[in-house]
């Protein structure tokens, strides 16, 4: 999982492209923009952290930076890093180096943008240069991650991500500290099996909960310094209202037409993935919500002739973000909701105790989108389509996060068996080779040109 | 010696025929097991004959309507094989793995088989966290549980001991063919060998084992001379390479001499406690298993996989590495770079191949073993 800031706008569809579909661009709320400077500082502060002598975790996989932050560590998602540089379009020299050693480009994207940038740090570490132009913006940007302290890796479901972290902690000469935090799959075989119910979920939630206790130790023996109990729980008590709001705003995109899109939700996930759990996030969702509210007074939605609903299966295309936003706009459809955006990032914060709240927490990380097996993970899906009265389903066939295209073709099977259109595409998360852009805009039209006649037949 | 390697090589070729003429002729269960780590002691003590799902030789048809195109090629044959009806005489499906891919595929061949147990207890990843004992006990016992709910009976430790006894014995015998061929008392091509590992993992043990003791009294010792290069096979994990493959090294003058392949020694290369309890001869097999052949689909901050690579080739003697990598087979595609530059920096040649389940354009291969076989010996010679 993942970050991020938004692309530029240089990078959407009509810089003199011929324009697709109407030539409608997406509405996006305004409030997003303000998320965008918590996205900023949060980098600047993370660049400034070996100044101000703060302990520098690289870590992956699901949403553990609360439990950094109360032991006052700044902290670096690889994937959001990745993301980072892809949304700058700053990723193409990282993944170049990690190339040049031998990775080959069939690996995750991100593992490879952030092996290929750690190559980059380590060579500037020892020759002072960054083999790249130093006044090349890539190489401010690049230059600006602090070395890690301490690695911790928490993937749910991606073995891959395993091995990235693995070969990052090969990279730095096994001298960083590392930690492994493992988040089984809720297969879901049982007879009592079922979402949040069943004695695997019972049994996995204390494993996981008894890791996130000894990560806490971990991180105590590397800083020095006593575990601060109290100061998470007052984190988690932001990063729970906060997901609360993000969770009754998303809900009021059922409304018709939606005031928010995918996208929106897209670029506000930084803020309960990894940003820190402050007022500042609490005040960011308020102001999205209060938005949604008021679009949904005035009529005014995300795509501004909205016709069509369609929800977004699959890890986002980091490079695209602006554009897929404004290419489901130009024909009338709004991308409503998403597996991504839907189903991760403290989607069930009432399990969280603030007294306690390692448990809570384990469970949401257990929850990650791709975490259950595909029959209960799909059931989860149906009930989002249905809440939002989607027609359609978008498949982003990620290339090399295969965590996310795992059970692809059930989903779109499934929507298929309810009465819903499903239509796929390549590209990748932070690798843009991948993408075609030809093929996208094909089948959306084919799909569009489908849901009006199956419309027209209904009538 | 032909007999049996032609016995072994019939049963590797067609290893679900053999389970169904099994099961008709014994009446007993067939439990399909994925790779890698999966034992089949269990299975086996239960009654049932473990059978470790292979890739097939068939194109992939049906099933790339429920598998993209960027799967490893194990992994879009199976789907295949699932519904093509190839899995259909199954009683049930074990696995615990944790490949990202893997858990796609059991995933789908639960919706394409419904009603097949598929028994699923994921074994931990970091294998040499604090925990990991603890928690691999769990998995083996809640298998055990799962095991026995099943076949609507307890499997006794008596039992589990007495399978676990004769995996060892065939593993054993294994591992003494892979001595004799290392210091040329054994005449094993590279196929051969992996026709008796493969046909391991899914005959009948016991028969398996029987005609193992033959095999290894009747093995005669590999011609001397020739001027042949001495080579190491690595990798290609979880399926086994093309025997043309393996042909055509040894066609082009290269003479394996050992490899650390699944289909392989890997897969031979650790025994269990016959005498203890058999959870914990599971768990500690289990945990062990980078010690014997370090596995990049494992977390373990102990031997590395380049250095044990390096000393294997010395001490077979061996004069370059082969490298087999199955493409977008993840786990070796993170560590190859490693394993590249520390053969390099040993001077020790190495020569990697990608290998697909299709478009194997082998005369293009050939030309790259035969370089790279002749750089061997001008390298030898200089």
């Amino acid at each position: 999982m993942q970050i991020v800031t938004e692309t530029t706008d240089a990078a959407r569809p009509h810089g003199g492209q011929v324009p697709f579909g109407n030539g409608q661009r997406a509405n996006r709320l305004r409030a997003t923009k303000l998320g965008g400077q918590i996205v900023n500082d949060y980098w600047s502060d993370l660049f400034a952290a070996k100044d101000d002598g703060r302990k520098v975790i690289w870590y992956n996989g699901t949403y553990i930076p609360p439990f950094f932050q109360a032991a006052n560590c700044a902290y670096v998602h690889g994937e959001a890093w990745s993301a980072y540089l892809a949304a700058k379009h700053g990723e193409i020299p990282a993944q170049a180096r990690g190339e040049q050693r031998g990775y080959d480009r069939e690996l995750c994207s991100y593992a490879r943008t952030h092996i290929g940038q750690a190559l980059i740090d380590l060579e500037k570490l020892k020759s002072g240069t960054l083999g790249i132009e130093p006044d090349s913006p890539r190489a401010l940007t690049m230059a600006k991650l602090p070395a890690p302290d301490m690695i911790i890796n928490a993937y749910p479901y991606c073995s891959s991500g395993q091995q990235w972290d693995d070969i990052t902690y090969r990279l730095f000469g096994k001298k960083v500290p590392i930690f492994h935090v493992s988040v089984p799959l809720l297969w879901g075989g049982r007879p009592d099996a079922g979402y949040l119910r069943g004695e695997e979920w019972n049994d996995r939630s204390q494993y996981v909960a008894r890791q996130l206790r000894a990560m806490a130790a971990f991180i105590e023996e590397h800083t020095g310094k006593k575990y601060d109990w109290d100061r998470l729980s007052e984190v988690m008590s932001y990063v729970k209202k906060a997901s609360e709001l993000r969770l009754e705003a998303m809900d009021l995109c059922a409304a018709r037409p939606a005031p928010a899109s995918f996208f929106d939700w897209i670029v506000s996930i930084a803020h309960v993935n990894f940003l820190p759990g402050t007022q500042r996030i609490v005040d960011y969702f308020e102001a999205v919500k209060a938005e949604c509210h008021e679009r949904i007074a005035n009529g005014e939605g995300a795509v501004r002739n909205e016709k069509y609903r369609l929800f977004f299966d699959g890890m986002m295309n980091w490079n695209k973000v602006g554009w897929l936003a404004d290419k489901f706009a130009a024909v009338d459809a709004c991308v409503v909701a998403g597996r991504y955006t839907h189903m991760s990032f403290w989607q069930e914060p009432q399990l969280i105790d603030l007294k306690d709240p390692v448990l809570g927490m384990a469970q949401n990380y257990l929850i990650c989108p791709n975490n259950h097996g595909a029959p209960i993970m799909i059931g989860e899906i149906n009930k989002l389509c249905d809440k939002f009265q989607i027609d359609g389903m978008v498949m982003h066939a990620s290339r090399t996060c295969r965590g996310m295209t795992n059970s692809q073709f059930l989903i779109a099977d499934s929507a298929k068996r309810h009465g819903r259109q499903a239509l796929f595409f390549e590209g990748d998360v932070a690798d843009e080779s991948f993408y075609k852009d030809e093929l996208l805009n094909t089948r959306l039209e084919a799909m569009i040109e489908s849901m009006d006649a199956k419309r027209r037949m209904v009538a | 010696m032909q007999d049996i390697l032609t016995r072994f090589e019939a049963v590797a070729a067609r290893p679900l025929a053999y389970a169904r003429e099994w099961k008709a002729r014994t009446g007993g269960a067939v439990i399909g097991i994925f790779p890698m780590h999966f034992p089949g002691e269990l299975a086996h003590a239960a009654g049932a004959l473990p059978v470790i799902l292979q890739e097939d030789e068939e194109p992939i048809t049906v099933g790339l309507s429920s598998v993209f195109n960027f799967y490893c090629g194990y992994n879009r044959s199976v789907i295949d094989q699932a519904m093509r009806g190839e899995y259909d005489d199954l009683d049930a499906i074990m696995f615990g793995d944790h490949c990202v891919q893997l858990l796609g595929t059991a995933d789908v061949l639960r919706d394409h088989l419904p009603g097949k147990p598929i028994l699923f207890n994921q074994l931990i990843g970091t294998i040499d966290a604090d925990w990991a004992m603890d928690e691999t006990r769990g998995t083996f016992r809640q298998l055990r549980r799962d095991l026995e709910a099943l076949i609507g009976r307890p499997v006794a430790d008596e039992a589990l001991r007495a399978s676990i006894a004769l995996s060892n014995r065939n593993r054993q015998l294994i591992r003494t063919l892979y001595d004799m061929r290392r210091s040329g008392q054994a005449a094993l091509t590279g196929r051969q060998m992996q026709v008796i590992v493969k046909s391991s993992m899914i005959m009948d043990r016991a028969t398996h084992t029987a005609l193992l003791e033959q095999l290894v009294a009747q093995i005669r010792p590999a011609a001397t001379g020739g001027g042949q290069v001495r080579v190491y096979l690595s990798g290609h994990l979880c399926q086994a390479p093309k025997p043309e493959v393996l042909d055509l090294i040894e066609q082009c003058g290269g003479h394996v001499v050992d490899d650390d392949l699944y289909h392989g020694y890997r897969y031979v290369a650790g025994d269990m406690d016959a005498e203890g309890d058999p959870i914990e001869a599971f768990s500690h097999w289990y945990l062990d298993r980078n010690h014997k052949t370090p596995c990049p689909t494992r977390a373990a901050k102990g031997r590395d996989w380049e250095s044990f690579l390096l000393d294997q080739v010395g001490a077979a003697r061996a004069e370059g590495l082969i490298v087999l990598m199955v493409k977008f087979c993840e786990p070796h595609m993170y560590f190859y770079p490693e394993i590249k530059e520390a053969f390099e920096a040993r001077g020790i040649p190495h020569l990697l191949i990608e290998t697909e389940h299709e478009h194997m354009p082998l005369e293009a291969l050939r030309t790259r073993v035969e370089s790279f076989l002749e750089i061997v010996r001008r390298r030898a010679a200089a």
